[in-house]
């Protein structure tokens, strides 16, 4: 299944949990922002947004991952366009 | 199993929700002297700032917890613990029996000794609540006191509001028992380029009516005389093994109120951060349930102080390292201090060196 991993910078304070959870997903810039990455790769450059393909496992990780976030920067979007996390 | 968690922060809430995962059966207790469900105390800056509505600070509804069938009680306070016969008595004069038992009390804010209304300590989401009141009564000005995390997020909130701030630190600059005389430096003159100016060394401010906000923001303690009369080993936190055991059985502990064996940095320190914290409820989750993987974690920290960003990872106590590399200079607007012992980097702290984090988190790791 594809997933869309959104990171908001204005909200994101490079406490970088996301990272120490899901390092191929998830790394900090220069900014002290944690950008989002595909499988450990940078298709098109850094970029705060991506769909990506996972596993259930995976799906799983990601969303302890944006879990993890003490800021709820980290979002979390099905195909459907659902936001699966934060809940609203 | 009946697991009952005296706590209901980020560390005894995750720990709730992973035994859960684990353990369909287990009788879960959370006994909170907060009445507010699960929130985030890293959002209450964004929050103060209005970045998010306060209905965003909160990661639990009151609903997730009987959802769960988790037993939530909130505005418990436990009185005692009998470690022998496995209970603890709680405020409302009720007797709860345990299994097993998590310490996850966290810590209270250091105050002055003075008080008023204009005196703010911002820990809580209702210190949140108070301190905006207090900016929405148009203050002449505010006073921080402190050198550390709060201080600064002080500083920014005001600034946020347009509120003229000084500061007085403890030490010489702030995180004086970190930091060196080059990163407060540099600290310093950031802040006094924004309009901030810093007097070191001060004393407690004597705080008067005169519509200046007293920010006072100078550290946190953990509460321990409820662990210590009950037995359990206590120092500067609730005493632990790397698998965050106490030393009585059955009993556990997590979060700012343990004093763990890092094995990252080799030795028992106390770590009063949201990401160990938060892992700390994960993993010992997972050692309650059966599954005894050790805790190990390099944590890290990040703020910045009116943009300037600063980075604490892994153990940064200046009188815990044998030597202490300092590089780069407040001059060239960027300072990093590197934290050995035993001849091993055990913490760093980066000042505008956002991009040292991996490799150095990785080095501390050992990876």
């Amino acid at each position: 299944m594809k997933l869309r991993v959104l990171v908001d910078p204005d909200l994101c304070i490079g406490a970088a949990s996301c990272v120490t959870i899901m390092p191929e997903t998830f790394q900090m810039n220069g900014e002290n922002k944690a950008f989002v990455l595909d499988h450990g790769k940078e298709p098109g450059g850094s970029s705060y947004e991506r769909w990506i393909e996972v596993s259930d496992a995976e799906k799983e990780t990601v969303i302890l991952a944006a879990q993890s976030c003490p800021t709820l920067a980290v979002f979390i979007f099905d195909e459907a366009g659902v936001q699966l996390y934060p809940e609203l | 199993m009946r697991l009952v968690i005296i706590g209901g922060g980020i560390a005894g809430v995750t720990a709730a929700e992973e035994v859960r995962k684990l353990d369909s059966d287990a009788e879960i207790t959370i006994l909170s002297e907060e009445f507010h469900p699960l929130y985030s105390r890293v959002l209450l800056p964004h929050f103060i700032k209005g970045k998010v509505s306060r209905e965003r600070v909160f990661l639990k509804k009151p609903e997730w917890y009987s959802e769960k069938n988790i037993d939530w009680q909130p505005g418990v306070v436990v009185k005692s613990i009998d470690t022998n016969n496995k209970f603890v008595h709680t405020s409302e004069e009720r007797e709860i029996e345990y299994d097993k038992l998590l310490i996850v009390t966290g810590c209270d804010v250091r105050t002055i000794g003075e008080d008023g209304s204009n005196v703010s300590y911002w820990r809580t989401l209702d210190d949140t609540d108070h301190l905006l009141k207090l900016i929405a009564s148009n203050p002449a000005k505010a006073t921080v006191f402190g050198g550390g995390f709060m201080a600064c997020e002080y500083v920014n909130a005001f600034a946020h509001h347009g509120v003229s701030t000084s500061v007085l630190t403890r030490g010489p600059w702030f995180w004086s028992k970190i930091l060196s005389k080059e990163s407060g430096t540099l600290i310093n003159a950031h802040l006094a380029a924004r309009g901030v100016d810093v007097t070191p060394n001060a004393t407690e401010p004597t705080v008067m009516d005169d519509n200046t906000i007293f920010g006072i923001g100078i550290g946190i303690h953990p509460e321990l005389s409820l662990m210590r009369d009950a037995g359990i080993e206590v120092n500067e936190g609730v005493k632990t093994n790397e698998y965050l055991e106490t030393n009585v059985p059955d009993v556990y502990a997590a979060g700012d109120v343990a004093e763990f064996m890092d094995v990252t940095a080799g030795r028992q320190r106390v770590v009063g951060n949201y990401m160990n914290a938060q892992m700390q409820g994960r993993a010992v989750a997972k050692i309650i349930c059966g599954e005894k993987v050790r805790f190990e974690l390099v944590s890290s920290y990040a703020t910045n102080a009116l943009g300037l960003e600063i980075i604490f990872i892994g153990d940064t106590d200046r009188n815990a390292a044998d030597s202490v590399e300092v590089q780069g200079s407040a001059r060239e607007g960027a300072v990093s201090e590197r934290f050995f012992r035993g001849g091993k980097l055990v913490g760093a702290v980066l000042i505008n060196k956002n991009l040292e984090r991996k490799v150095i988190t990785d080095e501390i790791r050992g990876s």
